[in-house]
């Protein structure tokens, strides 16, 4: 197992190497590389000049070398300076992170604890009108442009009841408070809630439903266990098994979900963060967050994987190839 | 003496087994270990012995599916698997393969014709007419009306399926016919149906037959030699009729003496061995029947004995008598 | 010889039994009806520019925001265009970027599943690790840093980088690069299984090469998953498009989709949300019915499966 977790830290770290080289890459190919930038905002450089600076930040020198002088100084860890908040990359990060923190984990939670009791529900009620009605929940959640339901969310409680702020963490001119903050989390914290609620029902929906149907289920009650009991306590425990590797895997989308929740509310976190970086030419920034997503989303498919495994003991990962599903 | 059609030296097949941490091997399945037999033109060999003796292997070994790992195959006296691509080419053509099951040996997607014809495009024979006149002919032979070429494997029996997977081997015009156990998943009554067609078609075509299996009636009715196999080796190769008139290999004894014979009766006089048969994984050391054999003397522990005596080859150093 | 035998009954075909079963599923015949209509409508649109007289890209600053009325049946938007036609424009580069996007990423995602499947080995290892690799990635980051790269820099011409057309083009691309994922584990898996069925092996000894044996023999008979995962990610592909059209990022105007029809759309939910309603609403309605109709077909595929 130990062995296992080495094998597979080895090929995340090699993944995000590479990943880091391609996006290296990539953002060397978005439009107005840095010496653009500024003789678009100082007309007085001449193309001597323009050649002269080049020659100076070294972005005359070819891409792997370029790659390898950042990858060294990335190593020791700096991660250079963003170009849009002029400070070390490293010191804009920590504070956006934390509000998405905020974001997606309070998202989550509440998406989980909708999802676990609907889902059971939708089990044991198999093919009732409420099932349907909460499958039918289900598609719209998952169908949902996330975009347009925050900007039908504004339009609804902004805009048509101006109740909640469309905008920001904090409302402008001071204020502050824990009532502020948490008006301002409503409407993206329920943008992102409804963006993943339906995925995760339909997970537990599902596990459940599998587990229900298993033999020992069906000795449990012949034993007497009376049907609650049996629900909640053995089925639960064990239809939790696929759905702790599903949600970890569905990080992912998550993220993505939370990118473009920020950008529309205008919350500052990593989202958009790196959003504003893509667009805004922040190439050391771009760099940085992509791959920290990257990263944090490696590290999830890990920890399902490692999940998965402890909760069933009937996976060994000692088998080499053939063990994964 | 005419050539042999087909000839095996010494193949060797060890498959290894996955196991442990990321793949080390575990040991290997010790399936082929050095068998030879040869193949007359128009003349059947049929391969005997019980589950995981080796059977397959040689059979899928024979037909190309399986890459042995020592040995050699030659076919018309050129080794397969150094002959030229056309000779390869037409070495393929000319072996053709009958599977055991004749549920999952067509391919349901397509319909009747075009599994016939399917060796034919291989082999690039003829044109779409000539293809199509071969196919209508090839179905005729084993008893399958033309007309239902259009239909799907799943609107047919399991007797009719077997009939179009042999009728699939005739229609490149083959000499050797590899059948992989061809009657053991087909009901009773069907079974003499389809082997006397195979008797009728190696009359009228000449055609020279593999033919495994563990039944020994089949053999009875259709082989003309017979090989033996246990673990791996072969442990008697002789004519039919010699085989079983006079056995040599106390397992062939055995074999004999464990069949049913039709109209009940006492069995043939034979002990039968103790225990079951050994793992291929890890086999005994010296001669592989030797822990079951009522007559192990302390060489068989030791040595392997080799295959010797002509036409009526066994593998033992304490055989049967000659009765 | 033997007697002539005659086959057997046939029984149902199997496609007569996944019809019955899929039409048993209520919402996914609804959905195919919904999507058929959507799709005659989009084609429509030029029918429709004609009928009322109009032009999809036909600016008209002096009846901007216009109410619905019998001249523009859903009003006019900030440039003063008949809002409907638009919206029928949109839905045709909608619907055929989605479904050219989730053509393409099935095609790859056929052809690396059916090696890694047919071949095993190294070279299954390899490309498991890669797709395992792109599951892993943050898609929508990934694919905005896609989208933004700057066509010119990779040689294409300047004039050709800012077609709009190309951005058509683009967004099938890039969305297929990513999304083969699903197709391409699917594949794999059901190829594994029947490389090991006897009329594949039956092919080999035949003498069949590798091309046929994966074109003829396996294909066929694993390309109902791949119609059902098809039709499922076509919703998700619609997603990913309008998302980056909405960015600015995916098709660019004048050619309308539903997604950029959106973009700039904050600054219109105080005076027109009628605007921002629609291109949503319809994008909406257009996944949900992919969903429910990948659903209906994967009951109808295999009713014991659990699959929502």
């Amino acid at each position: 197992m130990i062995r296992y977790i080495l094998q597979r830290l080895g090929e995340s770290a090699a993944v995000i190497a590479l990943m880091s080289f391609v996006i290296y890459a990539l953002i060397g190919l978005m439009p107005g590389d840095p010496i653009d930038l500024m003789i678009n905002s100082d007309p007085r450089l001449t193309p001597a000049d323009a050649a002269r600076l080049r020659a100076v930040y070294g972005l005359d020198r070819p891409l792997v070398d370029r790659y390898l002088s950042w990858a060294a100084a990335a190593i020791g860890g700096d991660f250079g300076n963003s170009r849009l908040h002029v400070r070390p990359v490293l010191d804009v990060m920590p504070g956006f992170l934390l509000n998405t923190v905020k974001l997606m984990g309070l998202s989550f939670i509440l998406s989980v604890a909708i999802a676990i009791p609907a889902g059971v529900i939708a089990a044991r009620r198999q093919n009732s009108r409420l099932d349907h009605v909460i499958n039918l929940l289900c598609f719209a959640g998952i169908s949902v442009p996330v975009f347009w339901l925050a900007l039908m969310l504004i339009i609804l409680f902004s805009v048509m009841m101006p109740i909640l702020p469309a905008s920001g963490i904090a409302s402008v001119g001071g204020g502050g408070g824990i009532m502020d903050a948490a008006r301002h989390l409503v409407l993206p914290v329920a943008t992102l809630t409804i963006f993943s609620v339906g995925s995760y029902t339909r997970f537990v929906r599902a596990a459940m439903i599998e587990v229900l149907r298993q033999d020992y289920i069906r000795t449990a009650r012949a034993k007497g266990a009376g049907p609650s009991r049996i629900v909640w306590v053995h089925a639960l425990r064990n239809a939790m098994i696929p759905v702790v590797t599903v949600i970890a895997l569905s990080f992912g989308t998550l993220f993505s979900g939370a990118l473009i929740t920020e950008t529309m509310f205008a919350y500052p976190g990593m989202g958009k963060l790196i959003y504003d970086s893509i667009m805004g030419n922040d190439y050391n920034m771009a760099l940085v967050t992509l791959l920290f997503a990257t990263a944090v989303t490696l590290a999830a498919n890990l920890l399902a994987d490692l999940a998965y495994a402890w909760l069933d003991p009937r996976i060994s990962y000692a088998a080499g190839e053939g063990a994964r599903p | 003496m005419t050539a042999p059609l087909l000839s095996a030296e010494g193949l060797f097949k060890h498959f290894p087994l996955r196991g442990g941490l990321f793949g080390r091997r575990a040991g290997k399945v010790h399936a082929l270990n050095g068998i030879d037999f040869a193949i007359w033109p128009g003349r059947t060999l049929a391969l005997v012995g019980e589950s995981g003796c080796g059977k397959t292997t040689a059979a899928r070994a024979v037909a190309g599916l399986i890459r042995p790992d020592a040995g050699r195959l030659l076919f018309r006296g050129k080794d397969v698997a150094t002959a030229s691509g056309n000779d390869r080419k037409s070495a393929r053509r000319a072996m053709q393969m009958v599977f055991q099951d004749p549920y999952g040996s067509l391919n349901p997607r397509l319909n009747v014709n075009a599994i016939v014809a399917e060796p034919l495009v291989i082999h690039g024979i003829g044109d779409g007419a000539a293809r199509r006149d071969r196919v209508a002919e090839v179905l005729a032979q084993v008893g399958i009306d033309p007309r239902d070429g259009e239909r799907y494997p799943h609107e047919f029996s399991g007797g009719q399926r077997q009939r179009i997977a042999i009728a699939r081997a005739l229609a490149p015009e083959p000499e050797l016919i590899i059948a992989d156990e061809p009657l053991s998943a087909l009901d009773v009554s069907i079974q003499s149906q389809v082997l006397n067609l195979l008797k009728d078609i190696q009359a009228a075509r000449g055609l020279a037959f593999l033919f495994i299996t563990h039944d020994l009636a089949v053999v009875d009715y259709f082989a003309d030699e017979v090989a033996v196999m246990y673990l791996g080796h072969i442990v008697e190769r002789a004519p039919r009729a010699a085989l079983f008139a006079a056995p040599r290999h106390p397992y062939t004894r055995t074999l004999l003496a464990a069949a049913p014979r039709p109209g009940g009766g006492k069995r043939r006089p034979g002990a039968v061995p103790a225990g079951e048969v050994p793992s291929p994984i890890d086999p005994p050391t010296g001669c592989p029947f030797h822990p079951r054999c009522p007559r192990a003397v302390s060489a068989c522990r030791e040595t392997m004995p080799i295959l010797s005596g002509g036409d009526h080859a066994f593998a033992c150093h304490n055989p049967e008598p000659v009765p | 010889m033997t007697d002539i035998v005659r086959p057997t009954a046939p029984p149902d075909g199997m496609l007569i039994l996944f019809a019955r079963r899929f039409a048993d599923h209520r919402l996914a015949l609804a959905s195919l009806v919904v999507l058929l209509a959507l799709a005659l409508l989009a084609a429509a649109a030029p029918a429709a520019e004609w009928l009322l007289g109009v032009s999809a890209n036909s600016v008209n600053l002096t009846i901007r925001f216009a109410p619905p009325s019998l001249a523009h049946p859903f009003g006019t938007d900030e440039l003063g265009r008949d809002l409907l036609v638009r919206l029928l424009y949109g839905g045709r580069i909608s619907l055929a970027v989605g479904i050219a996007a989730a053509l393409a990423s099935a095609v790859i995602g056929t052809i690396i599943g059916l090696l890694a499947g047919y071949y095993g080995g190294k070279l299954d290892a390899l490309l498991m690790r890669l797709t395992d690799g792109v599951i892993a990635l943050p898609l929508l980051p990934l694919l905005i840093v896609l989208a933004a790269v700057d066509l010119t820099k990779i040689g294409l011409p300047a004039e050709l980088a800012r077609d709009p057309d190309v951005s058509l083009y683009r967004m099938v691309v890039i969305i297929a690069l990513v999304s083969w994922t699903t197709v391409a584990r699917l594949v794999r898996g059901a190829t594994l299984s029947v490389r090991e069925r006897e009329f594949v092996l039956a092919a080999a000894a035949c003498g069949a090469g590798p091309l046929r044996i994966m074109a003829v023999h396996i294909l066929p008979n694993v390309v109902s998953p791949i119609i059902v995962a098809t039709t499922l990610s076509v919703g998700n592909v619609i997603l990913l498009e309008s998302v980056l059209s909405f960015l600015g990022l995916g098709i660019q105007p004048p050619i309308a989709s539903w997604g950029n029809m959106l973009t700039g759309a904050q600054e219109l939910i105080w005076s027109a949300p009628q605007l921002v309603f629609w291109p949503g609403a319809l994008i909406f309605a257009t996944v949900i019915a992919f969903n429910f109709l990948g659903d209906g077909m994967q009951d109808a595929l295999d009713p014991r499966a659990i699959t929502r």
